[in-house]
């Protein structure tokens, strides 16, 4: 387990002395016996994207081995060094405005357009400053999750 | 065949009921048809072929396409759902046309019961200001502010003192409300509250209430007969909420004392009055640090808390509706009916706690529902399901109940930890927080609570941390292991623990 660097939410952190215990692989759960106590626990996810729910809180959590490590800096520093980026649905939805236009520059944060899922509407904000290059959709589109809504560069 | 499907010793009020709604409230008003021995008849939209509440009853409907607009918003689409299936009866459940008096009136016309309060009731209360003018002429207290719709000329705001609430006259749902501070964001907020009602409501008229705070909401049930019969079934604390929206429900409300529960009941009693009411309806109420309470709203259909009521007054508030809308006079035992111990109902929805309540979305992965003494679950959902965007993200509603409220808590407690769901974020990691949260346990709370005391809940802590990885990394290593095997990772973990056993001895 020593070769595996793990995050939690992001952080470096070091896996615990502590029991676990499978109960429904399939569906990922298990118990972490703690101190002499079970907490019940679900563990879903593969290679090395995971999420951990405690508590009802649901955790996520990269296990990597020194070669995935090494590919996703570098995929990292790519981004950083001005590749496009794709700004992507993260809930399935209705795209009901529209806030920008191709070849608008934008800040970080600055709303770029609104989905509305669950009786909700959700604003979509740029992950960073740059410049639209594409917008994908359009008002009174239907989206689902992963699709690309516009892309900055 | 010869397989029995009446209920021995009951007459059924109808031979069969159209349940007008989907998910979890669809199938709580199908078991209340099935001990009544009605058969109930289900609706379904495109989407919602496979739903759990289509499988629940006798037959389903189809009535049109996902978006509720056109289908279970459409009253031609369940009226001609209706006649298809031979129904005698209609139930709209909550939302969608529940509350919508050209619906209960159309159902009637169209020859069918409507299980709910008359036409003229929906009517007179759906519209809240004249529901706030109704209460008033009914000598029942209400939020300072106006009764009339808010125009132009906002000089009526001043006088009532900064904060203020504007709430949509058509509102729902906490949709179409605006919390002002002063009077310089007054213009602002109105064109948004406006917007935001002409959207949800397609009408903009707004009002204006004093901010009541810190405040409780406290409902009251009522249940009454065609006969003159009303039963008061005891109040719901509902102060635990979000967008304006519930998420936690308790009766009795620690709030309250013996004489601000009799007034609370009293004023309920003369808001029904003012209408021609029969069929269940709340009452709702804020109760200020003073135990000054004063008239929200009446909602004329069952909530979705009506549970709790249930679970303290072991009545069959769905049945009893079917049954006083069929012309049953409610008997003294409902009359009177006395209410036992302590009843707390939280709400799952795919929602993010720790992301201002952020709906979530996706397949469920693992359902793994309580059980066990003082438990009661119902849900609109299973494990291996796609959430439908296109609805409400409940999930599943979890009741307890116990002798009194600590034991309530620490039955809740118990329940949340063996509620397991997977696939995605739900609000229960807020609810198990709560659940330890000093004010909460106290009783003490208000509509305030998730905005000062929980905001996005508290940081991960190094415990938790380390246990996600812990467990994070003994999956990856379990990957390696193939699951349908004869569990040898079940068996590594046990042989493990076994060894660390004989080690200690």
């Amino acid at each position: 387990m020593s070769d595996h660097e793990i995050r939690v939410d992001g952080e470096p952190t070091e896996a615990a002395d502590v029991v676990v215990e499978w109960e429904d692989r399939d569906h990922g759960l298990a118990r972490l016996v703690v101190d002499g106590r079970a907490v019940p626990a679900i563990v879903e996810g593969a290679g090395s994207e995971w999420f951990v729910t405690l508590r009802g809180r649901r955790i996520p959590v990269t296990v990597r081995t020194w070669r995935e490590r090494v590919l996703a800096e570098a995929e990292t520093a790519a981004r950083v060094h001005g590749g496009p980026t794709v700004v992507k649905a993260t809930l399935p939805g209705l795209v009901v405005a529209v806030a920008v236009a191709e070849g608008e520059e934008v800040e970080e944060g600055s709303p770029l357009l609104t989905i509305e899922a669950m009786k909700m509407q959700n604003e979509v904000r740029a992950p960073r400053a740059g410049r639209v290059v594409a917008v994908e959709v359009a008002a009174g589109q239907a989206v689902a999750t992963g699709a690309a809504l516009l892309r900055l560069e | 065949m010869s397989l029995r499907t009446d209920t021995p010793g009951v007459t059924p009020p109808f031979r069969r009921l159209l349940v007008a709604n989907r998910g979890e409230i669809a199938i709580r008003v199908i078991r209340a048809c099935r001990e009544l021995g009605i058969s109930p008849i289900a609706v379904h939209s495109e989407v919602d072929a496979d739903a759990l509440h289509v499988r629940a009853a006798d037959r389903s409907e189809l009535i049109g396409p996902a978006a509720a607009r056109d289908s279970y918003l459409s009253i031609d689409a369940i009226l001609d759902a209706g006649r298809r299936s031979g129904a005698e009866a209609i139930h709209p459940g909550y939302g969608f046309l529940s509350e919508n008096a050209t619906f209960a009136a159309a159902v009637e016309a169209a020859g069918f019961v409507f299980v709910g309060p008359p036409a003229s009731a929906l009517e007179a209360l759906g519209n809240k200001l004249a529901a706030r003018r109704a209460a008033d002429g009914g000598g029942v207290p209400i939020v300072p502010g106006t009764t009339v719709a808010l125009g132009d000329d906002t000089s009526a705001v001043a006088g009532i003192g900064y904060p203020v609430m504007l709430k949509a006259a058509a509102g729902g749902g906490g949709r179409g409300m605006r919390r002002v501070d002063r009077e310089a964001d007054l213009s602002d907020a109105m064109a948004a509250a406006r917007r935001e009602a002409e959207a949800a409501f397609g009408d903009g008229t707004i009002y204006v209430e004093r901010m009541v705070t810190p405040a409780r909401h406290v409902e009251v049930q009522l249940l009454g007969d065609r006969h003159g019969g009303l039963a008061v079934l005891g109040e719901r604390d509902c102060s635990i909420q979000r967008r304006h929206q519930k998420l936690v429900e308790e009766s009795p409300s620690p709030a309250l004392d013996e004489a601000t529960r009799s007034a609370l009941f009293e004023s309920a009693r003369r808001v029904a009055r003012t209408v021609d009411f029969h069929n269940a309806a709340t009452v709702e109420f804020l109760v200020d640090d003073r135990l000054d309470h004063f008239f929200l709203e009446m909602n004329t259909r069952l909530q979705v808390e009506h549970g709790v009521t249930e679970l303290v007054t072991g009545l069959d508030l769905v049945g009893w509706q079917i049954r006083v809308a069929a012309g049953e006079a409610l008997p003294p035992a409902v009359l009177e009916a006395p209410r036992h111990g302590h009843a707390i109902e939280v709400r799952i929805y795919a929602e993010d706690p720790y992301d201002g309540f952020r709906p979530t979305a996706g397949r469920i992965g693992a359902w793994q529902m309580p059980e066990g003494p003082g438990v009661r679950i119902d849900a609109g959902v299973a494990a291996d399901m796609e959430l439908r965007t296109e609805y409400d993200p409940l999930l599943v509603k979890l009741m307890v109940h116990a002798d009194n409220r600590p034991a309530a808590v620490a039955r809740l407690r118990r329940v949340l930890d063996e509620t397991r769901i997977g696939g995605l974020q739900t609000d229960a990691g807020f609810l198990r927080w709560l659940l330890e949260d000093p004010a909460f346990v106290a009783g003490d709370y208000d509509t305030g609570f998730i905005a000062t005391r929980w905001r996005n809940g508290p940081p991960l802590g190094g415990e938790e941390r380390q246990l996600a990885a812990t467990l994070a990394a003994a999956a990856r290593e379990a990957e390696a292991v193939p699951t349908r095997r004869p569990a040898p990772a079940a068996t590594s973990a046990w042989a493990r623990e076994a060894r660390r056993d004989a080690l200690r001895r």
